[in-house]
């Protein structure tokens, strides 16, 4: 996993799978990618349940795109890990900032 | 089955079946009102109460102000009283009725016809504008949080509808005498109740939360906010009673204060906003509105130095620069630029929804074409200031060079956002 990138997990290896994915997912209006906006707080794993346990946020609770990215995220995880259960959880707390931002994220956002 | 536990937490966003045809709809009057004031330029010379003045000025009020408003409001209701919207059924009889009214109030007043042609148009303006009322103030009522935001879009739209039915007793009143005067004499107190209540408080309250978000700028800062409130209402209630006791004219030193000191705080907070943003390369559409930002103060000078400076007699005249800077000046500017910010999210939601991970798919902003949304730009910003200079010395070659820009800014906006509403879906 990047180290620039702060996600709790309870397994790094498949964490890193499931990042690989999530950075294809995009916030359309920012233009970057979810992982590098800071926006996954948690992935875990549960082996013999086969189940992915995301945790998520949005950069404002009314993103009127909320919608289209936890759905893009989920689509992306169930890619990752097929035959697993992804169960996401989105939530607004604690709430996004800026210092979630990753330095690769920030350079994209010119700061 | 894919669990998704925490959709609760997700606003709903209102379905683009109920906001696109009021962008269609504003779209063309910004269309409609340029080609109107090209072929009207001379009427600057005359008195405001001009049947094409009028005409032009509820074009631009009703058909491309309002109509744009109602349906961003709608789209945006969501982020804005953090709710959901109570009705779409409300939502489309409010498009009806407006839309049906709005064309009818405009022949009336280019025409003159002051019977019935005015007085229907009045009266199915006025029922859309009911249905509008009743859905915002009852989604605000059912939302979880009243927040600032939720106090500035519920008190617009209630000052929208005493713009409207004080709009139609002014026209009832060129039949049957309702009021001691003309309705001419209450032009300025119908105009202000529109201007200051509806379009100045509900683009603040809606710029205050969408400006910083575009932004990605966690700038916040409630007071504030409700200074701006309380200072921009206090504006309109002075004005209102000042007019109402037919107080001298230097007491409206009192309500232009307040209306300078609240459009002063907004500038203010926006300016903290764009400060503390994180995304540096601010794009044109936002350029576009911050600009309507400085634009909102232009008027309000314009009012000091007729206040000031000159005499009663030439009064009548800088009020056709006054209403230009309102409504060819701020508010079209800040519809020009939350136009490219709203809609391409509206039918980038549609037409992509849940495709955006299957592949390489456009981005919101790449369903319009840039080139022409600079060059649309270019054209109000140039249109913009030599028709004001045109007003200010009277040059009729000026207004007709200011004149044709707007149109073609008018032409170059209708044309993307055509671009936008017939995108189709790229192969993924």
């Amino acid at each position: 996993m990047n180290e620039d990138i702060h996600v709790v997990t309870n397994d790094k290896e498949k964490c890193d799978i499931a990042l690989e994915g999530l950075y294809e997912v995009d916030d359309p209006e920012v233009g970057l990618n979810i992982v590098d906006l800071g926006l996954i707080y948690k992935i875990e794993f549960e082996e013999e349940k086969k189940r992915v346990f995301c945790e998520m946020t949005l950069t404002t609770q009314f993103c009127p795109m909320g919608d289209s990215i936890t759905s893009n995220a989920i689509q992306a995880l169930t890619n990752s890990f097929q035959g697993w259960e992804i169960d996401l959880n989105l939530t607004f707390e604690p709430a996004w900032d800026f210092s979630r931002i990753s330095p690769g994220g920030r350079e994209f956002l010119g700061r | 089955m894919i669990p998704l536990s925490g959709t609760s937490n997700l606003q709903q966003t209102t379905s683009y079946k109920v906001v696109l045809p009021f962008y269609v709809y504003a779209s063309i009057c910004f269309l409609v009102s340029s080609v109107l004031l090209l072929l009207n330029v001379e009427i600057v010379q005359q008195h405001y109460f001009h049947p094409h003045t009028l005409a032009i000025v509820h074009t631009m009020a009703l058909g491309w102000g309002t109509m744009m408003i109602f349906g961003a409001s709608y789209q945006l209701l969501p982020v804005l009283i953090e709710g959901k919207l109570d009705s779409n059924l409300l939502a489309y009889i409010s498009f009806g009725f407006t839309a049906i009214g709005i064309p009818i109030l405009i022949l009336g007043f280019y025409l003159f016809h002051t019977g019935w042609m005015l007085q229907l148009g009045a009266i199915f303006v006025n029922i859309g504008v009911v249905f509008y009322l009743v859905n915002v103030l009852s989604s605000i009522y059912e939302s979880s949080k009243h927040d600032i935001h939720a106090w500035f879009i519920g008190t617009a739209t209630i000052w929208l509808f005493s713009t409207t039915f004080f709009g139609l007793l002014l026209v009832f009143n060129f039949s049957k005498s309702l009021f001691p005067d003309n309705s001419v004499a209450y032009l300025s107190l119908h105009a202000h109740l529109g201007i200051i209540g509806w379009f100045l408080l509900l683009i603040m309250g809606v710029g205050s939360r969408l400006i910083p978000m575009f932004l990605i700028s966690k700038y916040t800062n409630t007071k504030i906010l409700w200074w701006i409130f309380f200072l921009i209402n206090s504006s309109l209630v002075s004005f209102i009673l000042l007019f109402l006791l037919n107080a001298k004219s230097s007491f409206y030193y009192i309500s232009l204060a307040l209306a300078l000191l609240g459009i002063g705080l907004f500038a203010y907070y926006i300016r903290m906003a764009h400060l503390v943003r994180i995304r540096k390369n601010v794009d044109e559409q936002m350029k576009i509105s911050i600009i309507s930002v400085g634009q909102m103060l232009l008027p309000l000078l314009i009012l000091l130095i007729i206040l000031l400076v000159l005499p009663a007699n030439k009064h009548v005249q800088i009020a056709m620069l006054y209403g230009f800077c309102i409504f060819f000046g701020w508010i079209t500017a800040i519809i020009l630029g939350m136009t490219f910010k709203t809609l391409p999210f509206i039918v980038w939601n549609k037409v992509y929804h849940k495709k955006a991970y299957s592949g390489k798919t456009p981005v919101p902003k790449e369903l319009f074409n840039e080139n022409v949304f600079h060059n649309m730009f270019l054209a109000y910003l140039s249109g913009f200031i030599l028709f004001i200079s045109g007003i200010i010395i009277l040059n009729t070659i000026l207004l007709r060079i200011g004149a044709i820009l707007l149109l073609l800014s008018a032409v170059l906006y209708v044309y993307n956002v055509a671009i936008i509403l017939l995108h189709k879906p790229k192969k993924i």
